[in-house]
């Protein structure tokens, strides 16, 4: 039974209003803006008051913290954890390092932009962003989500072969499971 | 006859209970460890190739991010390697504000210390605690030197900018409330019977071979052998300050904790004799043009005591402007891979976390 | 003078038992150099005999244009707490040394990260030849003739500047209405 459309935008408000105010982040440290984590998750910068928590399993999260710059090694593992989430899923690259390279943009093993290799919502610049940061970036997701433009799970799964092609340019030896959920 | 057969588990990169982004390969049987591997190579951005393309200065900003938790005892030691290449003096003044930024660096990196060490025996209260109150250090720290985390304040030849009006009461004040918080924390975690009986007797270091394994630091001075950079060989303005260096007999988690527990006690008691006897005068000595400035060939190895033990540099130079190698040793080098893998066979599987906090390791130091 | 005593007697100790040149650099600090063939039975010497028992680091240096590898094993004793550094060269084509694994374990960990990064083989060394990279297939990437830069340019994707990208002192003079101060002309790579 299909809703019409006055009913579809109560159901997507209200879904919306609840999953805005609980997002789950995965607990993976994959750079050096992990530091700064532990800092916003605790009593003075507390973002636990917007319904911010750890989660352990990436069956479990919603959200992937990239935090920092990401080795080929960890982009193999972070690649797999990202299709073990399940939809509605979101990404936020943390720091200058996801967005151009930051400042190991000449080493020959960090990836100079994230994007290529995953669909991300919300950059957070800064190096390290502060946990005030961090929150603004919290709250602009949360804004995304709002209105219904964060179905970046969606655009992954419909354009897979693009990003197919770029990660296994440098990721070279592809043992992994296919995506087919 | 043994009944259960070997397994193989990967505590992998994604877990909650690691430090940081490593793997840890494990064969168990049963509940029991049999053999420990240590997988690294997730965080290695290649900074010693990267040094050398950055002239002496530009390196400043790499440095700091070897150790992401205490990154002021690298570029101390780089500062006193390349002052040691360049025959460089440094003015007094200089030298008691980095006793200083050094001592509490230590302070909050042991705040961090006491949320992980807790949290992984399921105390989860003191980490809130904790790293609440290291946010007090980090306003000091940001209204010393402009950031937070990364400082790049101690340049070769001093440091790079006086403090300013009214820091030192701040400083003294904030020792005081933190030496009122360290009662409450010391009594959640060290009159707690979950504590007491998780860290007795587990993850033992032997005492005669401690030292032939490489083991430097905290975990050194928990086996009861007296060794400490800052006693050895004495660097800044160290002789002239009153402190104790704390040894507990023992080698588990408990004698490290301990040693910990104490070393923070000293580090107020530092900072208040060195607010206390600072003089005045020169802050820098100044290099000329530090974007084009070479220094003499040769090659120099430096050491401090940092939180998680010595942390040493080997620097090179040819005579240019840029460094020609510099090769790093965190302590973590051998506590991460050769004493991690000789100590954990025997031991359960829910004690791996609990030995990894309490031997201080972390990845970005050991695959720099 | 009183400080140079100790380090004075080492050099001697070890430089007449293995007939070596060495010098003492300044009071902790001492080197000898040796050729490759003797540098395990001086460590061993100095760890069992003199009580130099603290291996504190293994370092390779890449001098590129002088054809080899110079090794840099340095050791520490607790008790005179002097440090000795035994300086060895090796040939840069295929590098070989000799595997002190036996002496100190925590070498092991050393030699594997050696391997991997310059290519030094050594014979006897048992470890996963994977430390710190993985599925690296081109040349050892320390040697000074492999080009970072290069590699990182071709292999990963480069975000382009912005397209109104100005000189930082330019944009804001022209915002303010007045000059670039002296303080901002002098220090730069230009000049």
């Amino acid at each position: 039974m299909e809703n019409d459309k006055n009913s579809q935008k109560i159901v997507d408000y209200i879904q919306n209003f609840a999953r805005k105010h609980s997002i789950f982040v995965l607990a993976y440290g994959t750079g050096c803006g992990a530091i700064e984590i532990p800092a916003t998750m605790t009593s003075r910068y507390d973002a636990e008051r917007f319904g911010i928590r750890g989660a352990a399993t990436p069956r479990q999260a919603d959200v992937l913290l990239i935090t920092g710059y990401l080795s080929t090694k960890t982009l193999k593992r972070v690649i797999r954890v990202y299709e073990q989430m399940q939809e509605p899923k979101y990404v936020m690259g943390f720091g200058s390092c996801t967005i151009n390279g930051g400042m190991y943009y000449d080493s020959y093993n960090t990836i100079n932009g994230l994007d290529q290799y995953l669909p991300v919502d919300v950059y957070i610049n800064g190096c390290m962003p502060r946990p005030e940061a961090v929150i603004s970036g919290f709250v602009k997701l949360q804004e995304l989500i709002q209105q219904g433009k964060a179905e970046n799970g969606k655009k992954y799964r419909e354009n897979l072969e693009h990003y197919r092609t770029n990660q296994k340019k440098i990721i070279k030896n592809w043992r992994m499971p296919d995506y087919n959920w | 006859m043994i009944r259960e057969k070997e397994t193989t588990l990967y505590l992998g990169p994604q877990h909650p209970g690691i430090t940081g982004n490593m793997m840890v390969k494990l064969k168990v049987q049963g509940d029991t460890i049999v053999k420990a591997a240590t997988h690294v190579g997730y965080l290695h951005r290649a900074f010693e190739k990267l040094i050398e393309r950055r002239n002496w200065i530009q390196a400043f900003t790499l440095l700091c991010r070897f150790c992401v938790p205490e990154p002021d005892p690298m570029e101390l030691t780089y500062a006193r390697a390349v002052e040691e290449l360049d025959n460089r003096e440094v003015p007094e003044r200089a030298q008691y504000i980095r006793v200083i930024v050094m001592e509490l660096a230590r302070m909050q990196s042991f705040m961090l210390w006491y949320a992980g060490q807790a949290g992984s025996a399921g105390l989860y209260t003191l980490g809130q605690w904790s790293v609440g109150d290291r946010n007090y250090l980090l306003d000091l720290f940001e209204d010393l030197t402009g950031g937070r985390i990364y400082h790049m304040y101690i340049w070769p030849g001093g440091v790079r900018r006086d403090i300013p009006e009214g820091w030192k009461d701040k400083v003294l004040r904030t020792m005081d409330y933190i030496e009122k918080r360290l009662f409450d924390y010391n009594q959640i975690m060290f009159d707690n019977t979950i504590f007491q009986k998780r860290a007795q007797g587990v993850g033992i270091i032997p005492k005669d071979k401690a030292i032939e394994w490489g083991v430097v630091g905290p975990p050194l001075r928990g086996t009861g052998i007296k060794s400490d950079v800052r006693i050895d060989e004495p660097y800044e303005v160290y002789d002239k300050l009153n402190f104790e260096v704390p040894t507990f007999e023992g080698g588990d988690i408990w004698a490290r904790a301990l040693v910990r527990k104490e070393e923070i006690k000293q580090s107020i008691s530092i900072i208040r004799q060195a607010i206390d006897q600072m003089p005045e005068g020169e802050y820098y000595n100044k290099v000329p043009n530090p974007m084009k400035w070479t220094v003499p060939a040769g090659q120099a190895w430096a050491k401090t005591e940092s939180v998680r033990g010595e942390v040493g540099f080997y620097v090179v130079s040819n005579g240019t402007n840029k460094p020609y190698r510099v090769h790093v040793k965190g302590a973590a080098y051998t506590h991460g891979v050769t004493v991690l893998e000789k100590i954990l066979p025997g031991q359960n599987i829910a004690d791996v976390s609990f030995i990894m906090n309490s031997l201080g390791v972390c990845p970005p130091e050991i695959e720099r | 003078m009183n400080e140079l005593i100790n380090e004075n007697n080492l050099l001697k100790k070890v430089a007449t038992a293995y007939n070596i040149k060495g010098n003492v650099i300044r009071d902790r600090r001492v080197e000898v150099f040796a050729n490759k063939e003797l540098v395990s039975s001086i460590l061993l010497y100095a760890k069992l005999q003199l009580g130099y028992v603290h291996l504190a680091h293994i370092t390779c240096i890449d001098w590129i244009e002088e054809g080899d590898f110079e090794l840099v094993y340095t050791i520490w004793s607790p008790v005179e707490r002097i440090h000795l550094f035994v300086k060895t060269r090796i040939n840069r084509v295929n590098p070989e040394m000799e595997n002190i694994d036996g002496i100190w374990d925590q070498a092991n960990t050393y030699e594997r990260e050696m391997r991997e990064m310059f290519g030094i083989q050594f014979p006897g060394l048992i470890g996963e030849h994977e430390f710190i990279l993985e599925d690296w297939d081109q040349i050892p990437p320390m040697l000074k003739e492999f080009d970072t830069h290069k590699y990182a340019s071709e292999t990963f994707f480069t975000r382009p500047g912005r397209e109104d990208a100005q000189d930082v002192r330019e944009t804001l003079s022209k915002r303010s209405g007045t000059d670039v101060p002296d303080f901002a002309k002098k220090y730069s790579r230009e000049t």
